[in-house]
C-alpha cells in the first residue's frame, strides 16, 4: 500500500470481528486487511456503523467481549500478532507501544482523580519511573500538548477542564510512554471548529516530533485531507477503497466514495440549490445482501455486483485498490 | 432531495420487547413468575369461593397434627390451618395490590409534578411533604392513622399507601426532570400541548420502566409490613392473614405445637422470596444497559 | 440596520435587542448569584422565505436564541415581533395561536420524538391540539406530511425506534411542517447525521424553503453547511452577534476576526487546496464570566487597548451598508 520497501509497523490482515446480538451474530468487520508503516499516518474513513472504530478497538484488544469477538486474521505490530495474545500481553503493549484516544475523553478520563495522579500511573507502570520522575515528566508531556501553565494543570480534576483541554490530556497520557503508535478515534469530533483546528495541529506536529505512526479513525473527510497521506474507506465493514489522499479526492475509483465526496456541502462554494446525494440508507448489518453491500445505492449497479462481493484489488498501473466491478477511470 | 422513499428498516426493538426477550431467557426470573402465579392461583381460587370456604370454622379437635384430613393441622380451638393459610394467601394478595397501585399511582402522580415544576414552590411543597412522612415512624403512623379513622379495615392500607409512595416519587421525580429536558418535551411544548398533558401523554409514559419495578417492591415491603402489623395488632381486622397466624400462634408456640407458626411463615418466607426474585429479573430484564 | 437586501417581501420577524439571562443559583441560601447572559443584546429582521445562518461555537447562545424567539425559553428582555405584533405579553391562549406560525426542528434525531408513541400520532398531535379539520382530514394529511418529507405511509403505526437517524430526522420534520408555519427554527437539524444521509436532509430542507415559503433561523456548527443552505449569516460568540451579513459576502471577505478564524478553521475535504490556517489562541471564555470589553479580545490577534475596554457595537461596514460587523478594526 504504502511505498518503500521496508517491513511495515503494524499489519493488519483479514481481520473479522463479529458480534453476538439478540438478532443473530453480527459482522462488524469482514476481511479487512492494511499496512502503517513508521510514522506514517493513515485514516481510516466511514459512516456510522461501517465498522472503523471496531477495527480501531480490535488493535488495542478493546473489542468488549462479550459480545465481541475477533473471529480470523492477524494485527502484527512488528511481527507479533496482538489478535492472538491474551489480557497480560495486551497490557504490556497499550500504553507503551500503541495507545488510543477517544472522541469523549471525559469518559476516559477518571472524574475523581487528578490528572496528574492519572498520568503518573501510566508512567510508573510502564516507564518503571518513581513517583518524583513521574510526576515532572508529566508536566513535561502537558507542557508539549500546549496546555498552558502545566504544573498548575497537572493538580486539576477533569471537570476543571475545557473539552479542548481534556482532549489535550488524553494525548499528553496517550504520548507518555512514547508509544509507536496511536490509534486515534475521533479525536476532534466533539470539539469545536477552532479547537479542533488547534488540536489536530497539536497532534500532527507531536507525531512528527516524537516518529509516530498513526491510524485516524474518522468520519470527517476535510479531517483526513489535512491530515493524512493514505485512507481506507469503508462500507459496512468492508474496505471498498485504499488510496493515497491525492488520488483518492481528485480521482475517487468506489462509486461509494465518488457519491461520499459529492454530497458533503462545501464552504467554498456559492450556495446550492440541491447537493448530489447518495439514495437510500446503509444496510442493515444483519441483513446484508448477498453480493457487494452498497449495490442496492449504486448507480452502477449490475446484475453481477449483486451477486457476489467484489476484492479489493489493485488498479492496474496504480496504487489504488478498490473493490468494485465497475471502479471509475 | 430523492423522490425515493426510504424504506423502513428494523433498527432495534422497543425496550418492552427487548426486556420481554431476556426475561424469557432468565431462568431464576422465569420461575419465580411461576411461583408467583400459583400463589396468585390460591389467591383467585379464594375469592371465587373455590377453596378455603371453611377457614372460620371450628371443625376438629384442638392441635390435630398433620393428617389427610387436616393437612396442616388444626389450630388451638380446632380451625383447619391448612384452610386458613390459602384464605391468608387471598388477604396478602389484596392487601399487596392495593398498596403497590395505591402507592405507585400517587408516586407517579406527585413524582412527575414535583419533577415537572422542579425549583418551584410546587416542588419544594411536594418535596416538604414527603420529608415530614418519611421522619414518623412507620409504626407511630399507623398507629395515629388507626386511631384516627376509628379502628377501620382500611387504616392499614392508608398507612402503607402513604409512606410507601414516597420512594417512588423520589426516582419518578429525578427521571422526569431528566426527561423534561429532552427534545421532544421542547417539541410538544412549541406545538403548544398544555402543560398537563405534557406530564401525562409525553413524560410519565417513559417512566413505566421505573413504575412497574416500584409496584413489585411495594407489593413485597406490603406483604412483609402487614405480618408485623397484624402480629402487633394494628393491621387486618376482620378476616385472617398471615400475620394474625403468627400472632395466634404466640401461644401454641410456646406450648410447642408449631404448625400454624410454620404455615404462616413458611408461605410468606416463598411469596416475598418468589417476588423479589421476580422483581430482581425484572430490573435486569428492563435495564439497557445490562448485556445479555 | 439589516443586511437583507431591499425587497417587495414584508419583513416576517423582527428581533430587537433581546436577551435571555439564566439565573445562576449558589451560596448559603441559594439566592442568584449570578447571570449567566446566554443571549445578550440581539436584533435582525429575517423577511419571510429566506434562511438565516447562525453559527457558532458552543456555549454561544445560539441555540438559547432560537428558543427564545419561539419563547420555548421566554426572553429576558426585548422584543420579538411577528408580522409586526409582539409575542411578548400574550395571553397564554394568543400565544397558542401564534404557535401555528412558528415551529422548530431539532437536533438529536433520538431524543426529538417521543419513543411510546407512533409515527402518526407525533405527527398528528400538532392538528390534535389545534383542533384543525376533522378526524379524516388530520388523516389524510398526516400521510401526505410523510410523503412530503419522503417517508412511505407504511410508517404511520411504526415507532420511532424503527427508524434511522435520518429517518426520524424526516418525521421530526414532518411534525414541524404540520400546523404549515412560515417560520422554523432548526436547531443543528444535520449535526448528528452521516455525510450521506445529511446531504439529503439539506436537500429536503432547502426545497421546503423553496415550495413552501418558509422562513428559517438555521444554527449550525458546520460552515459548509451553513453556506450551503443560507441566504445570509450571522455569526455568534459569547451571546452577540459579531458579524451579519449576506451569505456569499461574509465567506468571500469576512471583516470580524473571529469569523476569518472561524472559516479557515475548517477542514478542507481537497488536499489539492490547502491553504494556511489561523489558529486561535486559547478556548471561548465562559459565558458566567465574559472578559470585559470585546467578547473576543483575548483571544484576537490584533486587539487594541480600546478592545480591552469598551464594548464594540454591531455598525455597517465602511464598504458596504449589507454588512454588519461588531469590531473597531474591521473595515
Amino acid at each position: 500500500m504504502a511505498a518503500g520497501t521496508n517491513k511495515p509497523l503494524l499489519s493488519v490482515r483479514d481481520l473479522v470481528v463479529e458480534f453476538e446480538t439478540d438478532q443473530g451474530v453480527l459482522r462488524a468487520v469482514d476481511g479487512v486487511s492494511f499496512d502503517i508503516h513508521a510514522g506514517e499516518t493513515l485514516g481510516l474513513v466511514g459512516e456510522s456503523g461501517c465498522g472503523k472504530t471496531v477495527t480501531g478497538l480490535s488493535i488495542l484488544g478493546l473489542v468488549p467481549s462479550p459480545p465481541g469477538r475477533i473471529v480470523s486474521g492477524r494485527i502484527l505490530l512488528e511481527g507479533s500478532d496482538l489478535a492472538g495474545m491474551d489480557e497480560v500481553g495486551l497490557r504490556k503493549i497499550r500504553g507503551s507501544k500503541v495507545s488510543m484516544i477517544f472522541q469523549e475523553p471525559m469518559t476516559a478520563l477518571n472524574p475523581v482523580f487528578r490528572i496528574g495522579n492519572q498520568m503518573r500511573d501510566v508512567l510508573q507502570r510502564h516507564q518503571g519511573l518513581t513517583r518524583l520522575q513521574a510526576h515532572s515528566a508529566a508536566i513535561e508531556i502537558l507542557a508539549k500538548v500546549g496546555i498552558p501553565e502545566p504544573a498548575v494543570r497537572v493538580e486539576d480534576y477533569p471537570h476543571q477542564l475545557s473539552g479542548g483541554m481534556r482532549q489535550r490530556v488524553m494525548i499528553a497520557m496517550a504520548l507518555s510512554c512514547g508509544p509507536k503508535l496511536l490509534v486515534a478515534d475521533e479525536p476532534t469530533t466533539a470539539l469545536d471548529v477552532t479547537t479542533q483546528a488547534q488540536v489536530l495541529e497539536q497532534i500532527v506536529r507531536l507525531q512528527q516530533e516524537f516518529g509516530m505512526a498513526m491510524l485516524l479513525v474518522t468520519h470527517d473527510l476535510g479531517v483526513v485531507a489535512e491530515t493524512c497521506r493514505h485512507a481506507v474507506v469503508m462500507y459496512c465493514g468492508r474496505i471498498v477503497e485504499s488510496s493515497s489522499i491525492d488520488e483518492l479526492f481528485a480521482r475517487p475509483r468506489h462509486p461509494y466514495t465518488t457519491g461520499l465526496l459529492a454530497s458533503i456541502p462545501r464552504a467554498t462554494e456559492e450556495r446550492g440549490d440541491e447537493l448530489p446525494v447518495i439514495p437510500g440508507m446503509v444496510p442493515d448489518l444483519l441483513h446484508l445482501p448477498r453480493g457487494c453491500a452498497f449495490a442496492d445505492r449504486c448507480p452502477k449497479a449490475h446484475e453481477r455486483c449483486r451477486q457476489s462481493v467484489p476484492h479489493l484489488d489493485l488498479l492496474q498501473s496504480t496504487r489504488t485498490s478498490v473493490a468494485c466491478y465497475e471502479p471509475n477511470a | 432531495m430523492s423522490a425515493r422513499a426510504d424504506t423502513v428498516g428494523a433498527h432495534g426493538d422497543s425496550l418492552w420487547s427487548k426486556a420481554f426477550r431476556k426475561f424469557r431467557h432468565d431462568r431464576v426470573g422465569m420461575w419465580s413468575l411461576a411461583v408467583v402465579l400459583a400463589y396468585a392461583i390460591v389467591a383467585l381460587g379464594v375469592v371465587l369461593g373455590v377453596w378455603a370456604t371453611d377457614w372460620a370454622e371450628v371443625s376438629g379437635p384442638k392441635w390435630s397434627p398433620a393428617s389427610v384430613e387436616y393437612w396442616f393441622g388444626t389450630n388451638i380451638i380446632g380451625q383447619d390451618i391448612f384452610a386458613r393459610s390459602l384464605y391468608s394467601t387471598r388477604t396478602a394478595f389484596e392487601v399487596g395490590l392495593l398498596v403497590a397501585l395505591g402507592a405507585t399511582a400517587l408516586g407517579a402522580l406527585l413524582g412527575a409534578i414535583a419533577g415537572f415544576f422542579s425549583g418551584t414552590w410546587i416542588d419544594e411543597l411536594i418535596i416538604w411533604v414527603m420529608g415530614v412522612l418519611d421522619s414518623v415512624p412507620f409504626i407511630l403512623l399507623v398507629a395515629a392513622i388507626a386511631y384516627t379513622l376509628q379502628g377501620s379495615p382500611w387504616a392499614m392500607h392508608i398507612a402503607m399507601i402513604s409512606t410507601f409512595w414516597i420512594g417512588t416519587a423520589r426516582l419518578i421525580r429525578g427521571e422526569v426532570i431528566k426527561l423534561k429536558s429532552l427534545e421532544y418535551v421542547e417539541a410538544a411544548q412549541a406545538i403548544g400541548v398544555n402543560r398537563l398533558m405534557i406530564i401525562f401523554r409525553h413524560i410519565l409514559p417513559n417512566t413505566f420502566h421505573i413504575l412497574l419495578v416500584q409496584a413489585t417492591l411495594s407489593f413485597v415491603a406490603a406483604i412483609k409490613s402487614e405480618v408485623i402489623l397484624s402480629f402487633l395488632g394494628l393491621g387486618v381486622k376482620d378476616g385472617m392473614s398471615w400475620g394474625l397466624m403468627i400472632s395466634e400462634s404466640t401461644f401454641e408456640v410456646l406450648a410447642g405445637f408449631f404448625n400454624n407458626f410454620l404455615a404462616a411463615s413458611v408461605l410468606m418466607f416463598g411469596l416475598v422470596m418468589a417476588f423479589n426474585m421476580f422483581s430482581d429479573a425484572l430490573q435486569d430484564a428492563l435495564d439497557p444497559r445490562t448485556v445479555k | 440596520m439589516n443586511p437583507t437586501p431591499e425587497s417587495s417581501d414584508s419583513v416576517l420577524l423582527q428581533v430587537r435587542d433581546l436577551k435571555k439571562y439564566f439565573p445562576v443559583r449558589g451560596g448559603w441560601f441559594r439566592g442568584v448569584q449570578q447571570q449567566l447572559k446566554a443571549v445578550d443584546g440581539i436584533s435582525f429582521a429575517l423577511h419571510s422565505g429566506r434562511t438565516l445562518g447562525l453559527v457558532g461555537e458552543s456555549g454561544c447562545g445560539k441555540s438559547t436564541l432560537g428558543r427564545a424567539l419561539l419563547n420555548l425559553h421566554p426572553p429576558t428582555a426585548g422584543d420579538v415581533l411577528l408580522d409586526g405584533l409582539p409575542l411578548a405579553g400574550l395571553s397564554r391562549q394568543a400565544l397558542f395561536a401564534r404557535r401555528r406560525d412558528m415551529q422548530i426542528i431539532f437536533q438529536d434525531p433520538f431524543a426529538s420524538l417521543s419513543p411510546r408513541r407512533t409515527v402518526a400520532q407525533i405527527v398528528r398531535e400538532p392538528l390534535d391540539v389545534h383542533r384543525l379539520g376533522t378526524q379524516r382530514e388530520r388523516r389524510r394529511r398526516v400521510e401526505e406530511l410523510l410523503g412530503v418529507v419522503g417517508l412511505r405511509s407504511n410508517a404511520l403505526n411504526r415507532y420511532p425506534h424503527e427508524f434511522s437517524g435520518g429517518q426520524r430526522q424526516r418525521i421530526g420534520i414532518a411534525r414541524a411542517l404540520a400546523l404549515k408555519p412560515r417560520f422554523i427554527v432548526a436547531d443543528e437539524p444535520v449535526s448528528a447525521l452521516d455525510v450521506s444521509v445529511q446531504s439529503q436532509v439539506l436537500n429536503l430542507i432547502g426545497k421546503l424553503q423553496a415550495e413552501l415559503g418558509i422562513a428559517f433561523l438555521f444554527i449550525s456548527h458546520d460552515l459548509a453547511v451553513i453556506r450551503h443552505i443560507s441566504d445570509e449569516v450571522a455569526v455568534m460568540y459569547l451571546g452577540k452577534f459579531v458579524e451579519h451579513a449576506p451569505a456569499e459576502k461574509i465567506f468571500a471577505a469576512p471583516k470580524h476576526p473571529y469569523t476569518k478564524a472561524l472559516l479557515s478553521s475548517i477542514p478542507v475535504p481537497d488536499p489539492a487546496n490547502k491553504s494556511p490556517r489561523m489558529v486561535l489562541e486559547g478556548d471561548v471564555p465562559s459565558p458566567m464570566n465574559p472578559p470585559a470589553g470585546c467578547p473576543f479580545h483575548p483571544r484576537c490577534p490584533i486587539a487594541t487597548e480600546r478592545c480591552r475596554i469598551e464594548v464594540p457595537a454591531l455598525r455597517e461596514s465602511q464598504t458596504d451598508s449589507e454588512h454588519v460587523v461588531g469590531c473597531y478594526l474591521a473595515t
